[in-house]
């Protein structure tokens, strides 16, 4: 039952990138509210599936490539829509809505490895730290599309051309602005993601750091922003540079929480020997 | 009925200024011209239009003929100055060709910056001001809300005022795509060039605040700052100012460039890589092309401009093409509606309806509680709810018959279709 809803969901995502589309292309005969609806309408199908499989299963659980996807997903979705609410970034809208189309299909086709979690490990530790690590990527995923935004911008500014399509898109001061605002609230997300995922692993396993791929992986984004983040604030880096950088940590983040967890086994494949 | 609707008026492709401010219609006498339209036998309903660039008088007449004619005698009055005849600049619409025009000015199609947004409110205006000088009746009050109706439909529909197509608008929808917001950034317009200025006060028209001016001759600097409310600053000393500047404008007749790759990329790091904008506009390159190459910096030279302004005016056409539909299909339908407004069609359609509503309530009747009726006495009860129809029609029909061709006639046309949904299939 909850897959079936997995699937409306992705199928309504896949609606909502249809309507941003059409609302990037034809802007004089759409308005801006049909897609962020749309989107919304699916963030609202989202939470059902979520809130099925959690009565399913009994627990909130994320150990499944699955489920761990849909639930990345759900945030990403559901971070976006509160910044809309602030900031009225419909544009930004058509660069989540179809990843998170992308990551809500990647859940059911691909998305069956992973174990349950043994009953032991059922505590609130794991909600609590893939929660917050999950919120940090969600917030870089806006950074991420905000940073493709000025990029695309930048170019055409550069090469003196014009569009309809980029004129929509905010000017490369304000891109430049919200790609620190999204910095400043995902790296404390992520370092308290990290900070809650080494304190259960030394209560269950007795230490903090287990060298895991994806901990290296995760420690390597966590100094690439941590960079990033102290050169915008100590020596006013900004622009394109800090775009391609924001870019590039979130290429590694997702495709390694894609692939990375199913070619090298491990706890956070779902693997708990 | 009348129905012919006239537009007689002249306007900036038909007249000289001269001719166009004899002809104008001065605003505080405005309602005394509009009651004396409206005094004209021939004229039921007019408005008067007058701005800057147009002088029309929209009427809605019985007969075509004689309405032009006293129109035209109408406006000759206004000019009392000697000269050619007015009659060769005027420009004559009757019929769809009257209704097109009006929704054209109306979408700012037939204006001289087309697109430009000012004209509907004065068309609003004007329509206002026969609202209350009582020369306005059911077929003009409906014409000018349909153009206003075209209007938003043009403008949201057609993408024909958003595009910059001067020098100085292109520069300032640049600026707009690299800066959040003008109204906290500087300006530095370095020479005394005319299109340098004209850039200048496009930007503070659109929000810069501060302007910093300079000039090889600092008393020209002088004058220039007192022009645009800037500060003027010497010619060897400007380079200290250069990172206090987002937007820097260079329009003078050196020969040899001004601003080099070097000096830029220092002036960056001094603005801890703020972005920087620069508008070439000498005739001969004031600023090196390659400090484009440098990051958080944009160059644009005259002929960039050009280019993007050039592309904005074939987008423009298109888009222009685009509103002529919507115009044409917004004709159609006033003409739908006018032609509705005829007496016969009006009573055959409300008899119909009537007629209708009586059939289906004896159907109705006939099969369920009054099953059992007889042939005659189903006779008889045809009969008396057709007499019923009849009686209650006698009365508005003999009155509607008896209404004269003036303005009451349309007003109860349209108030009984309204009333009984007589548009509605």
């Amino acid at each position: 039952m909850d897959m079936l809803v997995l699937k409306v969901t992705a199928v309504v995502y896949l609606l909502a990138t249809a309507s941003y589309i059409l609302y990037l292309v034809r802007p004089e005969r759409s308005s801006p509210r049909v897609p962020s609806a749309v989107l919304l309408a699916g963030f609202v199908v989202h939470s059902l599936a979520l809130a099925l499989h959690f009565f399913q299963v009994g627990y909130p659980a994320v150990t499944q490539l699955r489920e761990a996807l849909s639930f990345y997903s759900w945030l990403m979705v559901g971070v976006y829509l509160l910044v809309q609410i602030k900031y009225r970034l419909t544009v930004l809208g058509s660069f989540i809505a179809p990843l998170a189309f992308l990551i809500a299909f990647s859940a059911f086709t691909f998305g069956t490895g992973g174990e349950e979690l043994p009953p032991a490990l059922k505590t609130y530790w794991l909600p609590l730290h893939v929660t917050l690590a999950f919120l940090g990527n969600a917030v870089f995923a806006l950074a991420f599309g905000v940073s493709l935004m000025y990029l695309l911008q930048e170019y055409q500014l550069k090469n003196k051309k014009s569009s309809a399509l980029h004129s929509r898109f905010p000017s490369l001061e304000t891109l430049d602005r919200l790609n620190y605002i999204f910095l400043v609230w995902g790296f404390p997300l992520m370092t308290l993601g990290i900070i809650t995922g080494s304190l259960w692993a030394r209560i269950n396993w007795g230490n903090y750091w287990s060298w895991e791929p994806r901990e290296i992986s995760s420690a390597l984004t966590w100094l690439l922003y941590g960079a990033l983040l102290q050169a915008r604030i100590a020596r006013g880096w900004r622009g394109k540079k800090a775009a391609l950088l924001t870019i590039v940590g979130f290429v590694v983040v997702l495709g390694y929480f894609l692939l990375g967890d199913s070619i090298f086994p491990s706890r956070h494949g779902g693997r708990f020997e | 009925m009348y129905r012919q609707i006239i537009i007689v008026g002249l306007n900036h492709r038909t007249a000289p200024v001269e001719v166009r401010e004899r002809v104008a219609f001065d605003g505080s006498l405005l309602g005394d011209s509009l009651r004396r339209l409206h005094a004209l036998s021939s004229i039921k309903e007019g408005v008067i239009l007058s701005t800057c660039n147009r002088v029309e008088v929209v009427a809605a007449a019985p007969e075509e003929g004689v309405a032009l004619r006293d129109v035209k005698a109408f406006l000759a009055e206004q000019e009392s100055v000697r000269g050619r005849p007015l009659e060769e600049h005027l420009y004559i619409y009757s019929g769809d060709g009257a209704v097109r025009h009006l929704f054209r000015v109306a979408a700012s199609l037939d204006s001289m910056v087309v697109g430009e947004p000012q004209i509907l409110g004065q068309l609003k205006g004007y329509y206002s001001a026969a609202q209350e000088a009582g020369t306005i009746g059911t077929v003009l009050h409906r014409l000018f809300h349909r153009s206003f109706f075209v209007a938003k439909r043009v403008r949201t529909e057609t993408g024909i005022a958003s595009r910059a197509v001067s020098i100085s608008s292109v520069a300032v929808d640049l600026a707009k795509r690299i800066f959040d917001r003008l109204e906290d950034k500087t300006v530095l317009l370095i020479g005394a060039g005319k299109t340098g200025g004209l850039v200048a006060r496009h930007l503070q028209r659109n929000g810069v605040r501060s302007l910093m001016v300079t000039n090889r001759t600092f008393e020209r600097a002088l004058e220039l700052a007192e022009q645009f409310r800037g500060s003027p600053i010497r010619f060897e000393d400007y380079p200290h100012y250069l990172s206090l500047a987002d937007l820097v404008v260079g329009c003078t007749g050196s020969p040899e460039m001004l601003l080099g790759p070097e000096t830029v990329g220092a002036v960056l790091r001094e603005r801890k890589q703020r972005a920087m904008f620069f508008i070439d506009l000498g005739d001969r390159r004031n600023f090196d092309p390659a400090i484009n190459q440098i990051d958080n910096v944009y160059l644009y030279n005259i002929d960039d401009l050009k280019n993007v302004a050039v592309e904005n005016l074939q987008g423009r056409s298109r888009e222009i093409h685009k509103a002529e539909e919507i115009v044409d299909e917004e004709v159609i339908n006033f003409f739908h509606w006018l032609e509705s407004l005829e007496q016969v069609p009006t009573i055959v359609a409300l008899r119909g309806r009537l007629e209708q509503i009586r059939r289906r309530e004896m159907e109705k009747s006939l099969s369920t509680n009054l099953k059992g009726l007889s042939e005659k006495e189903r006779q008889a009860l045809e009969e008396m709810t057709s007499a019923m129809i009849n009686k209650i029609l006698h009365a508005p029909i003999t009155r509607l018959k008896g209404l004269s061709e003036d303005q009451e006639e349309a007003l109860y046309i349209d108030a009984l279709k309204k009333l009984f949904g007589l548009d509605e299939k």
